[in-house]
């Protein structure tokens, strides 16, 4: 009886790794497709979630979707499960570049490593050298090797400065998913952004979980939707939720309390499922990770391979804010001059 | 008739071999119920298992495939030191993290510098494993003395445990390597990162060294308990705790003991990648301690069924990778280890009441035998 | 015998299980309107047999006749239904359900749950000059009142033919002979009651007729006045019967165990042992008898350092008092648990692994830290020879082997370590008579040698024939010694009951 119960527990314990890993890991499209050969096929190792985070990885395979139908090329994608070791990862690059795929993307700073000198993608560089590789928020130098990264912070001052500008309480809200440096860059931005727009602008902060939860806050409605609930009955009317696929939870509170929201990486005014939600996301900001990933086949296909990194800021149109739903047309002309003097230099937006 | 078949066979073939045929059919039965669910899916079960089996077989697989069954099977053996006295270490995984996170934040302070890399491999080890236990000990003294069960206490202190390391990580400790994001404990010097075992022909990768320190803590268990008196107070709990205490065992003693050598054990699981692969502790280290009652389970605490056990895991677990390629819902996986553990449980127990069933009968028919001769020789002695 | 058919005819019943055969070629009448005890050694079929006339078990062979028709049960519900009633050794009662509610548990078809019941409870009771009454609750009734509810609900299921599985084991003598009473109530009534003992004098005193089992089949059917118990007994064994009297007496002046005021309290801080004082002679068997749960087990557990105690403990001249269990037996305790299966033996284990057991720090079984696996072996192997163990092997796991063969391995195993004292509680409960006798034989063997016992037993006999003196234990106190060379069972009986040993009522 005893070790029925250790059985069960030996597999909730599965399951759970199994529901936080990858619930929509397959990808019809892409399977088997070999009925036409070509010359070039890109292989893409998505980070932990895959296709269907309505996030991070969703804007990846975007930009692997646009890659396949307008530039007519093979693509496979593969997804990353959860407790895999770093050994996995570079099984899995390396498996995408022996079997012919070049080139390959990394979706996710996962494939650096602890040590990106030693890392997933760094062994797997070295191991096809004639292959090339790039990875999104990654690190890694090799010589065949781009790092696709963003400057996230601009793109997120730029909404802070919106949700000061439109706040009528004075006090405004982030959200984000997961207390990593990556994300601390989104709330940096943000309150530097509300605080440049409105010095005397409150800003609450909170964070749905941290890497020993497995980063669950990406993916958390619930979760986002209670601490969203708490800010609003703190005075914030408008948050910022950079929290991947907990947002919804996020804007379903904001419609319960009549207030405003903000999205992340996608246009999510665009992408929300619910359609009623739409009129309370005043705004996105944008992380183009799939016009970083387009255009980074599109140059490897016209040769203009360039390894290090490339960084995607306001200047490159890699970073901004969405405009659908016209709630910020009356202080565009504020954001764009916020805008302009970050590409120009004359605001330099904190990263920490 | 006694005498001579007394002693004569050390092993009872009619109870072993329900024993040793019990996974082969569990594992028939775990293929069959995947290969219904990858039917359901559209997908061919033979191509599949086909692609499995050639991937895992290719020496670069085998290779990660021997590492993972080198961490699961440590995993395992620190489970299965509780198991064998009916004591549930459900915080194998607590105990690993805080034990790496300790081991590696001290072997790489900047106050270290002056170690030479083979001792800074000795303390790591050291280190993890006093860790390890003294993690373990907050289990078994809840247990001692207030009566908490260790499956509810260990299961809590996994949480507080992975929470204090990512406190400590996050906001104290933590290093981020150039070019990395992800914090960590700082690189170790490269004179006390552990060579590979060139043992699979075929490939330039290695296998993790800490592979002979699994094997060499497999016969170091199977000796524990199969041959010291400490092992034998240990399984004389684990088949029965009445009767152990009335053999003179301490039971508190025991409980605090097997808890230790389970925790110490714990602290070595994440080792094998902390000075073999990644060379740091990571947030990325995990969920080891879990599948280790998985692989105890199937390996039913022997020292060679874990390993077996520790090998079909490793093997199925980076078969994720090309069933992925194929198109394959890696569910599948998933699926089988469940059923593969469900099974091969279950078919455990029915193949110990076969055989249990079978020796009495046996015994019976062997006594019945002998006892018309007895009751003669009673007769005679009057 | 003419017009007349008997209660129950077996003829011919034959059950085979894998391998063994448990009941061959059995036949047996029971004429209606009698006791018919059903006699034989544990383990020679008498249980099969019940299960089978009781719809348990099919059987493989033979014919089963219920007052001349021929039945065929696939479950007890059949047999009940057929008028057979089944009172089991064990009882299965609700201790904080009433009378009532214990009896129409199961049966509420019949007469509901309420007063309907009470009244046809309260009839039955009166019929058969039971005793019960409806509305008490069943923690509060002592042990023949639990048992004449058992009876009693087999009886308000409509039961003519009542099975009584070994009634009196669990009784002291006093309620026996009120059972009795009650059995002959119960024939006068015109039932049938089917009883199975191994207690010979009891069987002769109330049975009609008896049938012997042995070995799985019918060997005899005698009437109670023409045999002897002796008779008997030889019917049921094959052979003489060994008993446990007759020898001389070894007890020296040299005291091997001072135990002085010993109390052991339970969870509530009352006293379940309590203040007690006596002395071991090396070559002395002390006798402890109690109704059992009057605090025997925990008196030898506190000796054997299971349980907390005060008080003090002096082995051979050394307080023990403070030591753990280990130390105590090295010191030289010996330990023959009340229940084999639960303290005494690793069921799935090996034998060999089982002779370590209670000694895993003692050569042969150990070598220092490490267990001395070919010692250990070799000496299982001669324990084995030495007593009569049967087993094909020490290899086979404990479970397998019957309980008189997993006694003979334990009393091998304590005796095997020359203890100083013996604490040996029950040593020969569910053990067959050959088996019994060898364990007396080296318990006695083993005092002539100069150890100290102290026996606990149910079995009244056993511990008169044993004793070179005995003990009677009452809710915890020692209350009365008793001098086995004179006490007769049923004034030990009546000193258990807690009336003074001068109170025997008259």
């Amino acid at each position: 009886m005893k070790v029925l119960a250790a059985a069960a527990v030996a597999i909730v314990a599965l399951g759970s790794m199994a529901a936080c890993g990858d619930d929509k890991g397959d990808t019809p499209g892409t399977a088997s497709s070999g009925a036409t050969k070509k010359s070039v096929k890109v292989g893409l190792a998505f980070d932990i979630g895959g296709r269907g985070d309505k996030s991070f990885n969703d804007s990846a395979a975007t930009g692997l979707d646009r890659v396949k139908s307008e530039l007519n090329l093979e693509v496979k994608d593969l997804a990353a499960v959860a407790g895999e070791s770093e050994n996995d990862k570079y099984a899995r690059l390396k498996l995408l570049c022996t079997t012919g795929y070049n080139p390959v993307i990394a979706v996710g700073f996962v494939y650096d490593g602890a040590d990106a000198k030693n890392g997933p993608l760094a062994r797997a560089a070295k191991d096809c050298p004639n292959t090339k590789f790039a990875i999104v928020d990654g690190g890694t130098t090799a010589d065949n090797v781009a790092d696709l990264v963003f400057a996230e912070e601009q793109g997120s001052f730029l909404v802070g400065a919106a949700a000061a500008l439109k706040s009528k309480t004075g006090t405004v809200g982030f959200i984000g998913g997961c207390q990593v440096d990556l994300i601390k860059k989104f709330e940096a931005g943000f309150t530097a952004g509300a605080k440049a727009a409105k010095a005397d602008v409150k800003v609450l902060t909170n964070y749905l979980s941290t890497p020993a939860e497995a980063c669950k806050g990406f993916n958390d409605p619930a979760g986002g939707k209670t601490a969203a609930t708490g800010m609003y009955d703190q005075k914030a009317d408008i948050i910022y939720a950079a929290a991947g696929g907990s947002g919804t939870g996020v804007f379903e509170a904001a419609k319960a309390k009549n207030a405003l929201a903000i999205g992340v990486d996608s246009d999510q005014y665009n992408t929300v499922t619910d359609a009623s939600l739409k009129t309370v996301i005043m705004t996105s900001m944008l992380k183009r990770v799939d016009n970083a990933v387009f255009n980074f086949v599109k140059d490897f296909g016209e040769d203009k391979f360039k390894a290090g990194p490339t960084v995607f800021d306001l200047k490159t149109d890699g970073v901004g804010y969405s405009t659908s739903g016209g709630q910020v047309d009356d202080i565009k002309d504020k954001l764009d001059k916020f805008k302009a003097d970050i590409v120009a230099g004359t605001i330099t937006v904190p990263t920490k | 008739m006694t005498t001579a078949a007394v002693g004569a066979r050390r092993i009872d073939v009619g109870k072993l071999l329900p024993q040793l045929i019990a996974p082969v059919a569990a594992l028939v039965i775990a293929a069959a119920i995947s290969s219904i669910a990858l039917l359901i899916s559209d997908k061919d079960p033979l191509t599949a298992f086909q692609h499995m089996y050639e991937f895992g077989t290719q020496p670069d697989q085998k290779v990660e495939i021997l590492n993972k069954a080198s961490e699961l099977y440590i995993a395992a053996v620190a489970v299965a030191f509780g198991f064998k006295m009916g004591l549930f270490n459900i915080g194998v995984e607590g105990q690993s993290k805080v034990a790496a996170f300790f081991a590696g934040a001290l072997a790489s302070a900047s106050f270290m510098d002056w170690m030479p890399g083979g001792l800074r491999i000795v303390l790591i080890v050291v280190v993890a494993m006093i860790v390890g236990a003294a993690w373990a000990s907050i289990a078994a003294l809840l247990k001692t003395q207030r009566g908490v069960s260790e499956v509810i206490s260990t299961l809590m202190l996994n949480a507080i445990g992975g929470l204090v390391v990512t406190w400590l990580l996050n906001d104290h400790w933590g290093v981020t390597e150039p070019g990395a994001q992800i914090k960590t404990t700082g690189i170790l010097p490269e004179d006390s990162w552990m060579p590979g075992l060139p043992i699979v022909s075929g490939t330039e990768q290695k296998v993790l060294g800490f592979f002979a320190i699994a094997v060499v803590l497999g016969a170091a268990y199977w000796f524990v308990i199969n041959r010291t008196r400490f092992g034998f107070d240990l399984r004389a709990t684990g088949y029965n705790p009445f009767a152990a205490v009335a053999s003179g065992v301490n039971a508190k003693r025991m409980v605090i003991t097997a808890m230790l050598i389970s925790g110490a054990v714990a602290g070595l699981v994440n080792l094998p990648r902390m000075l073999g692969e990644s060379h740091t502790y990571t947030e990325g280290f995990g969920g080891i301690g879990f599948t280790g009652i998985a692989v105890a389970l199937l390996g039913r605490n022997h020292p060679i069924g874990m390993a077996l056990g520790a090998i079909l895991w490793g093997f199925l677990a980076s078969s994720q990778i090309i069933l992925d390629l194929d198109g394959i819902p890696k569910e599948i996986i998933l699926i089988m280890q469940g059923v593969t553990v469900l099974s091969v449980v279950i078919a455990y127990e029915l193949a110990a009441r076969i055989g249990r069933r079978a020796q009495q009968r046996r015994v019976g028919v062997a006594t019945a035998a002998a006892a018309p001769a007895a009751a003669e020789v009673v007769e005679e002695s009057k | 015998m003419t017009a007349d058919p008997p209660a129950v005819e077996l003829k011919g019943i034959t059950k085979r299980f894998p391998g063994v055969v448990a009941n061959s070629d059995v036949n047996l009448t029971v004429r209606k309107g009698t006791i018919h005890a059903i006699v034989g050694e544990n383990g020679a079929g008498k249980s099969t047999l019940m299960k089978i006339l009781y719809g348990m078990q099919p059987p493989d062979e033979g014919e089963i006749l219920i007052e001349g028709n021929p039945v065929k049960f696939s479950s007890p519900q059949g047999a009940i239904g057929a008028g057979i009633g089944m009172v089991h050794q064990h009882f299965m009662l609700a201790d904080n359900f009433t009378v009532t509610e214990n009896v129409v548990l199961g049966a509420e078809k019949l007469h509901g749950i309420g007063t309907q019941a009470k009244a046809k409870i309260t009839e039955i009771s009166q019929r058969y000059g039971l005793g019960v009454e409806p509305d008490t609750l069943v923690e509060d009734l002592g042990v023949g009142d639990r048992q004449r509810v058992e009876i009693l609900k087999v009886l308000y299921r409509g039961a003519r033919i009542l099975i009584l599985d070994e009634p009196t084991a669990v009784l002291v003598p006093q309620e026996v002979d009120e059972l009795f009473g009650n059995l002959r109530e119960l024939i006068r009534e015109g039932l049938t009651v089917l009883f199975i003992s191994h207690k010979l004098d009891e069987v002769r005193g109330v049975a009609d007729d008896i049938t012997v089992i042995r070995r799985g089949t019918t060997v005899a059917s005698v009437k109670p006045d023409q045999v002897t118990a002796r008779q008997l007994a030889t019917l049921m064994v094959g052979s003489e019967l060994p008993s446990p009297e007759a020898r001389e007496s070894t007890v020296t002046d040299v005291p091997v165990l001072v135990v002085r005021g010993l109390t052991v309290r339970g969870p509530d801080g009352r006293p379940i042992v309590d203040d007690a004082t006596f002395t071991i002679h090396k070559g002395e068997v002390v006798g402890i008898a109690g109704v059992e749960g009057n605090g025997q087990a925990e008196l030898a557990e506190a000796i054997i350092g299971m349980r907390d105690s005060a008080g003090t403990v002096e082995l051979d001249g050394v307080a023990i008092a403070g030591w753990d269990t280990r130390r105590r037996r090295e010191a030289g305790l010996g330990y023959i648990p009340e229940d084999r299966h639960r303290q005494g033996l690793l069921l799935d284990a090996p034998l060999w692994e089982n002779r370590i057991l209670g000694h895993q720090t003692e050569p042969p079984n150990a070598k220092g830290f490490l267990i001395n696996v070919g010692g250990a072996r070799r000496d299982t192997t001669r324990i084995v020879a030495e007593y009569d163990v049967r087993t094909p092997s020490i290899d086979v796991a404990a479970v397998a082997l019957s309980g008189g063969n997993q006694q003979k391995l334990i009393v091998g195993r304590e005796m095997s370590h020359q203890p100083k004292v013996l604490i040996a509680a029950h040593p020969t409960r569910g053990v067959d008579v050959g088996a019994q006798a060898a364990i007396w034989d080296h318990i006695r063997n083993a005092r002539i040698a100069g150890m100290g016992v102290l026996l606990i037993s149910a079995d009244l006999d056993e511990l008169i024939g044993l004793s070179d003196a005995l003990k009677v234990i009452y809710g915890g106190r020692l209350v009365a010694d008793a001098d086995p060379s004179t006490v007769t069972p049923e004034q030990l009986g009546v000193a258990m009951t807690g009336a003074t040993g001068e109170e025997t009522p008259s």
